[in-house]
Formats: structure tokens, sequence, C-alpha cells
């Protein structure tokens, strides 16, 4: 007989809004139905009310981890309509503060990954960790979370002392190298909690059209930073991790493996930063709009992030903003994911693809 | 040799070739878009699966004054943004659920935000809760 098991819209490891009615029998789950929109904060709407400077502090907002990918998308396609190319500097810095972002996220992942594993220990190993990426975040921008980092044509703020973020960068891969990667490969409690659950399928990855880590861990190799470069990607030399198996443990060796090549981005961005202003478009208090839709995409940790952004020439406020997050075509996935697998194992599985629901409810 | 005749065949065999993409495409604000008017959402999908195309999103923009809704389409095929335009006669278009699952979330949150009729398709309530009407999305004197 099945019966039907309500999760949330409290998330057991996430504390996050989202509800997910499970399908059981016994102990398999045999379907399962997602409920999403309990963070909708009709982001996109706001957007219509604010000027072209309030609007990026608003889109900033949208998430609370990778909040600064979303100012850089939003800016890149606001500098289609207004004619701006950021100067070669801006366009490292935007590549250290997207990676130092993308390390802090996978890190925090792979601490709640070990908590729902009972790896305690873990979880406190990668928090710490990630706290000395948030240090440096903090000392570049002054904020742990908000870094205000992005403006139309370019950044705010330089990156005065770059060696000291290399001397981080050699701590975090020594402990990856030495710590994280092995546990999470080799210890029977991490396999025995990964390998093989939550599968998600080649070919049910191209259909749902999942995107990053997620769609990377089931052989999907595709990559933006690679695919259509933005910023200074086009002049980094790095590999995309791809897995073929789908499971969890794919997902999470695919995020161990992005760690390593974000430091390896970090280490050639922060050598060669070239030298030169930071900014271009004057003082950055006034642009001219012309009329159209522009549309920027970026890699963000979770995967592709979209933005088109509507205009007309003379107003100060966009006339439409419109965001596709990496979480919103992923978390269909989970209903596939979840099927055939152990009631048990279903936080964990949900969690495999780092949701994030306020960027999904926007 | 192209041996294709209408422009949806025509733009496939072009996709699929790898060729760089010229008339009727036009590159604008960062993508490249299908400028031929006429053209029908579920022959688009098609296309699109055909070449291996993957479906990114939907935009939906309220016109100015009583000149309705537009939809744009957007798919990735190898980094390459590509863009389709349809202007809706009505508050309705065909869903192209049945051919592309990745559009499901997108044209469920399109039709509660700007209440928009995706025939063709049943919907189950995504962002919004019972009793909520659809067309939260819509500026005020159109909304319900």
């Amino acid at each position: 007989m099945s019966y039907k098991i309500p999760m949330g819209p409290y998330h057991p490891a996430l504390e996050e809004p989202y509800k997910l009615d499970l399908i059981c029998e016994g102990e398999t789950v045999t379907d399962a139905k997602l409920h999403i929109g309990f963070n909708f904060r009709g982001i996109e709407h706001l957007a219509e009310t604010r000027n072209y400077i309030q609007v990026i502090a608003l889109m900033e907002r949208v998430c609370g981890i990778c909040s600064n990918i979303h100012t850089l998308t939003l800016c890149s396609a606001m500098e289609k309509l207004t004619g701006l190319t950021p100067p070669p500097r801006a366009q490292y810095i935007r590549v250290i503060v997207a990676e130092l972002e993308r390390l802090h996220s996978h890190v925090l992942w792979a601490g709640i990954a070990a908590k729902l594993m009972g790896f305690k220990t873990m979880f406190m190993t990668c928090f710490e960790i990630r706290e000395k990426v948030m240090d440096v975040l903090q000392a570049i921008s002054g904020n742990r979370v908000n870094y205000s980092m992005n403006r139309i044509g370019g950044v705010n703020r330089d990156i005065e002392d770059p060696q000291s973020i290399v001397a981080m960068i050699d701590a975090l891969e020594r402990e990856m190298v030495k710590t994280i990667i092995p546990i999470f490969t080799t210890s029977t409690t991490a396999r025995s909690r990964c390998a093989g659950i939550g599968v998600l399928t080649h070919a049910k990855a191209v259909s749902c059209g999942v995107v990053g880590p997620v769609a990377r861990a089931s052989g999907v190799g595709q990559d933006l930073r690679k695919e259509a470069p933005y910023a200074a990607y086009g002049e980094m030399e790095f590999e995309v991790p791809v897995q073929p198996d789908g499971d969890v443990r794919a997902r999470l060796l695919v995020r161990a493996l992005e760690i390593m090549e974000s430091c390896k981005i970090l280490r050639q961005a922060l050598t060669k930063l070239p030298p030169g202003e930071l900014a271009s478009g004057g003082d950055g208090s006034k642009f001219n709009f012309t009329t159209g839709t522009a549309t920027a995409r970026v890699e963000a940790p979770r995967g592709e992030v979209m933005y088109s952004v509507s205009w007309k020439e003379g107003s100060r406020n966009p006339s439409r903003v419109h965001v596709r997050t990496p979480t919103f075509v992923n978390m269909p996935s989970v209903r596939y994911m979840v099927q055939g697998a152990r009631l048990a194992d279903t936080p964990l599985i949900q969690a495999s693809i780092d949701p994030c629901y306020s960027c999904t409810d926007r | 040799m192209t041996t294709a005749t209408s422009p949806l065949e025509s733009m496939a065999a072009t996709l699929s070739a790898g060729e760089p993409l010229s008339e009727p495409w036009v590159e604008r604000g960062g993508v490249f878009w299908f400028d031929c008017p006429g053209i029908n959402v579920r022959e688009v999908a098609h296309a699109m699966n055909a070449v291996g195309a993957r479906f990114i999103t939907m935009t939906a923009y309220q016109m100015p004054g009583n000149e309705g809704l537009r939809l744009e389409y957007h798919w990735d095929l190898e980094g390459r943004l590509l863009g389709f335009n349809f202007p809706l006669a009505g508050n309705s278009i065909e869903s192209i659920y049945d051919l592309c699952e990745a559009v499901d979330w997108i044209e469920r949150e399109i039709h509660e935000g700007f209440d928009i009729e995706f025939t063709g398709r049943e919907y189950e309530p995504l962002l919004l809760r019972e009793g909520n009407v659809c067309g939260v999305n819509l500026r005020e004197e159109v909304a319900k």
C-alpha cells in the first residue's frame, strides 16, 4: 500500500522553505511532487521600480550564497545596453571574486553533505576552510555576503594585495588534497551513503536541461566559462570535471574537483592581474541606455544563470528583468533522483543538487 | 547541398552544419534572434530537438498599453544563445511541454505570473497557493 510523506516546507537539512510530497511503498520512494513558492518576494516586479543603481543592490539579494554572480550577470546585460566594456583589470577582478564565491559555495555544500552523512567532524573542517575564503572576500569587499563588487562598466573595488589571496589558496588546496577529497572518496560511510544513490541518468539530465555540477555529474560536460567565456575566462586555463555516474557521489566529486580548478583559475588571475582602471563610464552615477533587450549568462556555483534585461531609452528604470536561476532548472530533476530511493536517503539526495530556494522563488 | 524549403528546415540545416549564422538570424543584445515572423512555437521546438539544442528559459513581457503580451524562448547550442520571439494574439500559445520536458516549470510560472494559457497541457500550482489568482506579475491596470 502506498502512502504519502510530506517533507517540508522546512527542509530537514537545509532549513529553507520548500516542500516535497514523497509517495512511498514501505521504505521505498516511488514518486515525488515538489512545491516551491514559499520564498516568493516578487523581485522581478520590484526591479521595474528601481533605477539603474538601485536595481544592482536589489538583484544582489536574489541569493545569499552567490550574490556576486547575480550582479555580475545583471551588469553584463546592462553593459550591452549602455555600450560599455569593463577594462581588463575589472574583468580579472570579476573572475577572482566569482571563483572565490564558487569556492565558499562548494566548501559550504561539502560541509552540509558531510553533516547529512553523519560526518560532524568533516562539517566543522569544511566550515573552518570556508571561513578563510570568507575572510578574503571580506578583506576585498568589506562584506561577507553582499560584496557590492560589480557596477555597470566594471567593479567598485580593487584587489590591492593579490599575493595574500595566493597564500589562502595554497592552504585550501592542501586541505582539500590531504583531508576532504580522500575522506569523501575512500571512506566506507561516504561511499555507502553516496555511491549509486539518487541517480540522474545522462538521458534524463539532457531531457530536464539541468545545469552546473548536477549536469556535469551526469556526464553532460557543459560549462559557460569554456563554451561562452565572459569576463577574463577566455584567458584562463582549466579543466571542466565531468563524472558519468549521475549519483550523489558523482555530484560530490565534481564539486570537489571544481574546487581544485577554481584554485588553478585564481592563481592565474592573481598572477596575471593587469594594471589599469577599475571601470569605464565615468563616475558611475549616470548612464545612457538604448532601447532594447540584452541577455547575459554566467556559470554560477550551481550552474548557468541567465538575465534578460529590457530598457527604454531615457528611462532610469528597467522595463523588465527576468532571472533564470540554476536551481529553477535543477530542482525538477529531484523527482527522478528520489524514485526508487530509500526514504532515509532523500534529504541527502535533495541536498546533492545544492539547491537555493530563495534563488528559485525570487 | 541544402534542399531545405521552409525557414525552420533551413534553420535546422544551418545549425546542424555549424555554419555561421546569417539572415534571418540577427545578433542583438547577446542573442542570435531568428527574425522570421509567423513561425510556430512547436515547429521551433521540433527543430531545436533535432539539432540537440538545450532549452534555457522563456521570458514573458507585458507590452505597453493594449499591445498585449510577448514571449521569448531561448535555447543554447554549443555556447550560442538562440532566441525566438512570439507576440501573443490573445493570452494563449501552444505548450511545448510534450516536446521539451525542461519547459515544465517555466510554463507554469508564466501561467501563474502573467495569466498566459499554454494550451494542450495540464498545470499543477507552482508558486501560487490555493485561492491565489493568476497574473501576479501583470501591471495593475490590466491585472484581474
